[in-house]
């Protein structure tokens, strides 16, 4: 098409914000088909951001305490992006990675996913792209699977409130949460996360205003994958987390989440 | 280096509470910044702002006005640190890019404002002028024999883009070339630019 020819010589102008608002998310839309042009981006980013450099300028002193006062003031995004609009907008990730499904409700529980990638706006859309639908779908099935053997899981599958999210992680796979405030549980499980050197392991958290409370160690199966883990005591503001922690399991997370899911109030 | 893997394993989590953290590259604090943790995000400052700062500038001209941005860029890296994916690029692409943009669409909507004419007027800044205004850096001299190494159209697209903040229109208008053709000069400079500074 010609169209796509015509956004394929948008990266340039895309990667020095030398685009208008509009050519700037339909080139964000197309990166999420071309992988070429995202390697492209990237490197160019790169060497960008170096003209950039080139210029510092330190800031007067008492602007630091100010900006730092001014971040404790202010709450930060959990890394799922969910399918309101985004605030401030721009600033979003056209590479963002996160998608967010709802989980079907209402007559049909048949557990057939109606995949809602909506996400805000097409730029996000991008790079969140198919790789994760395909780990997700492979989820569903397992969850299914496991929900005619498992009440306690179906419970969960079934509530009114029940909603699915999935992220990538840093140690490469997915994870995928489904989570009913209403029944204060959520199922847990993931795919294809890295396998840790011998005395390590995958611990799981509940993170919120109630603090840390460790929730399980995730134990990898041959498959790669962990299988659907049941979490209760889920409350109002809490996310679900992963970490890195000795095989004997931390009190506290010791080391950076891998994943960390959160459901927007 | 392992960029990618470093979140996944605790040896090389950037520990922001015991470690030289003025020596942890943005790459690891920004993992940290994102569990909220102050002390990362302290370093994050330490590190960023005088390139955000320096970059706003060259864009806004205006010290006061750059000074809020670079403070607006800087909250914003706090609020989406948990978005910085390393597999997308380094944390200093990252910073920047939030950086320029923010700063870019700042100095359009002051434009809008302006009239066409004193748009043009205002735009006979050539990148010498830029160039030859920034502060020391480790990175100046190279950057500025790298830019030297495009051709003249390339570097004038990608500067009067980059510092500027011109769309590749504008930027066909002001050298009276064909907008095809900044749009591709713009891409050609960018990726020698890439090849001489020798980041991918």
């Amino acid at each position: 098409m010609t169209g796509d020819h015509e956004l394929h010589t948008l990266a340039g102008p895309y990667v020095v914000d030398a685009v208008t608002p509009e050519e700037r998310s339909s080139f964000a839309g197309h990166l999420a088909d071309c992988a070429q042009c995202r390697d492209d981006v990237r490197e160019m980013r790169e060497a960008t951001a170096r003209l950039g450099m080139a210029a510092v300028v330190k800031p007067r002193p008492e602007l630091k305490e100010q900006t730092i006062r001014a971040a404790m003031r202010t709450s930060q995004l959990a890394p799922v992006i969910d399918d309101s609009p985004p605030d401030g907008g721009s600033l979003l990730s056209p590479d963002a990675r996160v998608v967010r499904r709802r989980w079907p409700t209402g007559r049909d529980r048949s557990i057939r996913l109606s995949v809602k990638l909506a996400l805000a706006g097409a730029a996000l859309v991008a790079a969140a792209s198919t790789g994760i639908g395909l780990a997700a779908d492979n989820m569903v099935e397992q969850l299914r699977h496991t929900q005619r053997q498992d009440h306690m899981i179906a419970t969960v599958l079934n509530a009114s409130d029940a909603v699915m999210l999935t992220a990538r992680t840093t140690t490469g796979g997915t994870a995928t949460v489904v989570m009913s405030h209403h029944e204060h549980r959520l199922v847990f499980t993931t795919h294809g996360l890295r396998p840790l050197p011998s005395g390590r392991a995958y611990e799981l958290w509940l993170m919120g205003p109630a603090g840390d409370r460790p929730v399980g160690m995730l134990r990898l199966q041959a498959d790669g994958m962990t299988a659907p883990t049941v979490v209760s005591g889920l409350r109002q503001g809490d996310a679900i987390g992963v970490t890195v922690e000795p095989a004997s399991g931390s009190a506290l997370p010791s080391s950076t989440v891998v994943v960390m899911i959160r459901q927007r109030a | 280096m392992t960029d990618g893997e470093a979140t996944g394993d605790s040896e090389h989590v950037p520990s922001a509470t015991s470690r030289g953290r003025g020596r942890l590259r943005l790459d690891d604090l920004l993992p940290a910044v994102a569990l909220g943790d102050e002390r990362a995000y302290e370093a994050v400052y330490d590190q960023a702002s005088g390139w955000v700062l320096g970059a706003v500038r060259k864009v806004l001209r205006d010290p006061a006005q750059a000074e809020e941005v670079m403070q607006e860029v800087l909250l914003e890296v706090w609020r989406t640190a948990s978005r910085f994916d390393p597999r997308q690029g380094s944390g200093v692409s990252w910073v920047m890019t939030m950086a320029h943009r923010r700063a870019v669409d700042r100095v359009r909507s002051e434009r809008s404002h302006a009239s066409r004419e004193a748009r043009a007027a205002s735009a006979v800044i050539d990148y010498d002028d830029v160039i030859e205004a920034v502060e020391a850096s480790l990175d100046r001299e190279r950057v500025q024999r790298c830019l030297s190494s495009l051709t003249r159209l390339q570097r004038e697209c990608v500067a009067l883009a980059y510092y500027n903040g011109y769309t590749y229109r504008e930027v066909a208008e002001l050298l009276g070339v064909p907008s095809g053709t900044v749009k591709t000069r713009m891409r050609d400079g960018l990726i020698r630019l890439r090849d001489c500074l020798g980041v991918s």
